[in-house]
């Protein structure tokens, strides 16, 4: 065995110890990691299926029909039926709900009779947003109701055609990128730990004065750190998929796409670790950087769709590129203008480059 | 316990921070990211890029284009040929492209007029916000009366060929764009993450150091010390909320009734001790400093996300919404959103009441095991 292969051996097995001696650190990873998609799913939440109160005095069948529309209709209610409308107001008062809707008791009675019945509605009207995603979709529901009963003055409706087959749910596909994200925390985290600590202990200026180049050894632990958070990505993963029942379509196009992004995010923490040498802010701060890259990434919706500005400075992120590859390996979409084979080209050049950066970096530091 | 040796304790903590930049950046930056990320979501949330091809020329074509183009709380509309739409739809440039067909004006007089709808369908979310306003836009087009009403007008209706009208009631008399609702609750954030991450790195590195045994061997009472670390903490926040308030405040981000300043600070400096009494807890009971300031931004995060500050409570699960009543950040956030944002904020009292109980628990429990880790150990 050559004397480099023993110096990184060395440091890998140095880091090991490191690491067998901060579980704590670990767990605490790995706990913001998976929590952290379930979290986004708080997010993902909140843009369908408001919470809404059903209070219906009519029991006719159009009354039954347009609920069903409501129920089933772009996403827009999760419906709750209550009897009572003034204890309905007060949970909608309270924050419970954010809309009641009231049919009235002749309902189906006044439509038969080619009147029209006067649905009323209770809004908490918390952001435009949200009042503005209600305001939609109860027209909406007319429209398809006015469809469905073929009613007379409905001279215009919507044909559609989806470019994909199917939707994904928003939560789905904000979890697939979200693993991205947890491969940043998780190897950034470590990675970054790994080399600052060796400055803040001072065994850097040991590593120095060795035989072999002093760039061996720290790239031994970052290897340790990149192996163990692998097995972290692979738990958050795993925690994912079960979890919420996502069955990926590709899923050695996902794992390599999440080796790969261990591999930037492994060397851009150990840069990071070189450029700070104190182990405190590091964390701190790839927790910090995390999230903005994430959400510049097309974590959400493509990043096309944000405009040319948002869309170009996505370009600088590694997450673009990798949340462009894991989209199309869970789910078979495609979220960038770019192609597949580009992506991977970049983001595998990202790999190089943060190496590179990681080595030039440290070196800096040790001399 | 005197107040001359708590204020000389407390800027003892305070002359701390100064020699800890990187700290100090620790407790900063989490915040400072938070509110780039939601403001760049405020860009992609409200409207969607859509492009409209009207190849129709009758009259029937030009109003449906019209309450189309109208609608800028929806669409970011590109009006262009089905060539370019199609174009811009496969490189990405729109979700969305529009057709009036050449065919609507005639189709309309027929009864079976179509409005051509081809979605880049990538998730449900940005699909069904385009579904729901093309399909509003049509209804407007079948029946004019049936535009969207103004929240600002406490009752409308209105009357339709659908046969179903909707008589819309608004809680409150007023409108909060996604930017400011989102944006707001970060300073809520920023209080906390500082209280929190502030005071638990300076009693953990007391702890690592052996200087909490140096400072009960002091002739200040214990009482008099652990206070002092916690006012310390919320001294901190407050001198950063502060001027971030003030600046947003004369840039008109905010605006603030005068009559609500008290309750603002009330909101503020709830938040910031009770974000200092967590950070006693945290930095007592956890062992190694990077450990510490880790578990407390993540913790200042969960709690702000939790509290409701990065989606509406509401929209959660009801074991998470049931969760959230005992969190501080549920009261401070909605308070502060009631005071910046209705015009009847009822519910501030109350809110206010909670946050400061929810306080005092965390400051007795903090001051608790703070004093307890100095004298044992």
């Amino acid at each position: 065995m050559g004397r480099q292969t023993r110096a990184f051996l060395g440091g890998m097995s140095a880091e090991f110890g490191r690491l067998r001696r901060s579980r704590l650190m670990i767990a605490l990873v790995l706990f913001q990691a998976t929590t952290f998609i379930v979290l986004v799913t708080l997010f993902g939440m909140t843009g369908a299926n408001a919470p809404t109160l059903v209070v219906n005095y009519d029991s006719g069948p159009l009354s039954q029909k347009f609920i069903n529309i409501l129920e089933n209709d772009h996403h827009a209610f999760a419906l709750t039926f209550i009897s009572n409308e003034t204890a309905g107001e007060n949970l909608v008062a309270e924050g419970e709900y954010v809309c009641m809707i009231v049919i009235p008791a002749n309902f189906t009675q006044n439509i038969q009779e080619g009147e029209t019945a006067n649905v009323t509605v209770y809004v908490d009207n918390i952001n435009t947003d949200m009042t503005s995603d209600i305001q939609r979709s109860l027209p909406a529901a007319a429209q398809t109701f006015g469809e469905q009963l073929r009613f007379e003055g409905v001279n215009a409706s919507v044909s559609e055609t989806d470019i994909y087959p199917y939707d994904t749910s928003f939560v789905d596909y904000m979890i697939a990128s979200a693993l991205v994200l947890d491969s940043l925390i998780i190897a950034g985290t470590l990675g970054a730990l790994a080399v600052a600590d060796e400055f803040e202990s001072k065994t850097a200026k040991l590593l120095a004065v060795a035989p072999v180049h002093p760039l061996i050894p720290l790239m031994g632990r970052v290897m340790t750190s990149a192996l163990v958070s692998a097995g972290a990505v692979g738990l958050t993963v795993l925690f994912a998929l079960l979890g919420y029942g996502i069955t990926p379509m590709d899923p050695l196009g996902m794992a390599l796409t999440l080796l790969l992004c261990l591999a930037v995010f492994s060397c851009l923490g150990a840069a990071l670790g070189a450029a700070i040498k104190r182990t405190l802010p590091v964390a701190v701060l790839v927790l910090s950087l995390a999230l903005p890259l994430y959400l510049y990434s097309g974590s959400y919706e493509p990043m096309r769709f944000d405009g040319n500005n948002i869309w170009l400075a996505a370009h600088f992120s590694p997450e673009y590129y990798a949340v462009g590859l894991m989209e199309h390996a869970v789910f078979g979409l495609e979220v960038t203008p770019e192609p597949l084979w580009l992506l991977v080209l970049v983001l595998a050049g990202f790999a190089i480059g943060s190496l590179a950066l990681a080595g030039i970096c440290s070196v800096r530091r040790l001399r | 316990m005197s107040l001359r040796a708590l204020l000389n304790a407390t800027m003892h903590d305070l002359y701390r921070w100064r020699r800890m930049p990187f700290t100090a950046a620790t407790a900063v930056v989490p915040p400072l990211a938070m509110m780039l990320i939601l403001s760049t979501l405020s860009i992609g949330v409200t409207t969607d890029p859509t492009a409209l091809v009207v190849e129709g020329r009758g009259p029937y074509s030009i109003r449906m284009a019209q309450i189309i183009e109208n609608d800028t709380d929806a669409f970011l509309l590109t009006v262009c040929d089905n060539a370019t739409a199609n174009a811009m739809l496969e490189s990405e440039q729109v979700l969305a492209v529009i057709i009036i067909p050449s065919t609507f004006d005639s189709d309309v007089k027929n009864g079976t007029g179509k409005v051509q709808l081809t979605l880049y369908n990538v998730d449900y979310d940005s699909s069904d916000d385009v579904r729901r306003a093309v399909a509003m836009s049509v209804v407007e087009f079948n029946e004019p009366t049936f535009a969207p009403p103004n929240p600002s007008d406490t009752n409308s209706s209105s009357t339709n060929p659908y046969h179903v009208s909707f008589d819309e009631n608004y809680l409150r008399a007023t409108n909060v764009d996604w930017f400011h609702y989102q944006l707001v609750p970060t300073f809520v954030l920023m209080a906390l993450n500082v209280g929190l991450v502030g005071t638990a790195v300076l009693s953990s590195i007391d702890e690592e150091s052996g200087t909490a045994r140096m400072r009960i061997l002091s002739p200040q009472r214990a009482s008099t010390l652990v206070a002092s670390r916690i006012l310390g903490g919320a001294i901190v926040c407050l001198l950063l909320i502060t001027p971030m308030l003030l600046f947003s405040e004369w840039i008109g981000f905010i605006s603030v009734p005068t009559d609500q300043i008290p309750a603002l600070i009330g909101i503020f400096a709830g938040t910031a001790v009770c974000a200092s009494g967590i950070g006693a807890m945290v930095g007592t009971l956890i062992k190694g400093t990077k450990h510490v300031a880790f578990l407390s931004t993540v913790l200042a995060t969960y709690l702000f996300i939790l509290g409701g500050g990065f989606s509406a409570i509401e929209f959660d699960p009801r074991w998470l919404q049931s969760l959230s009543v005992f969190l501080p950040t549920t009261y401070s956030i909605d308070a502060l959103r009631q005071v910046l944002f209705y015009p009847n904020p009822t519910g501030v009292p109350m809110s206010l009441a909670v946050l400061w109980l929810i306080a005092a628990a965390c400051v007795g429990v903090g001051a608790l095991l703070l004093r307890r880790s100095w004298l044992h150990g």
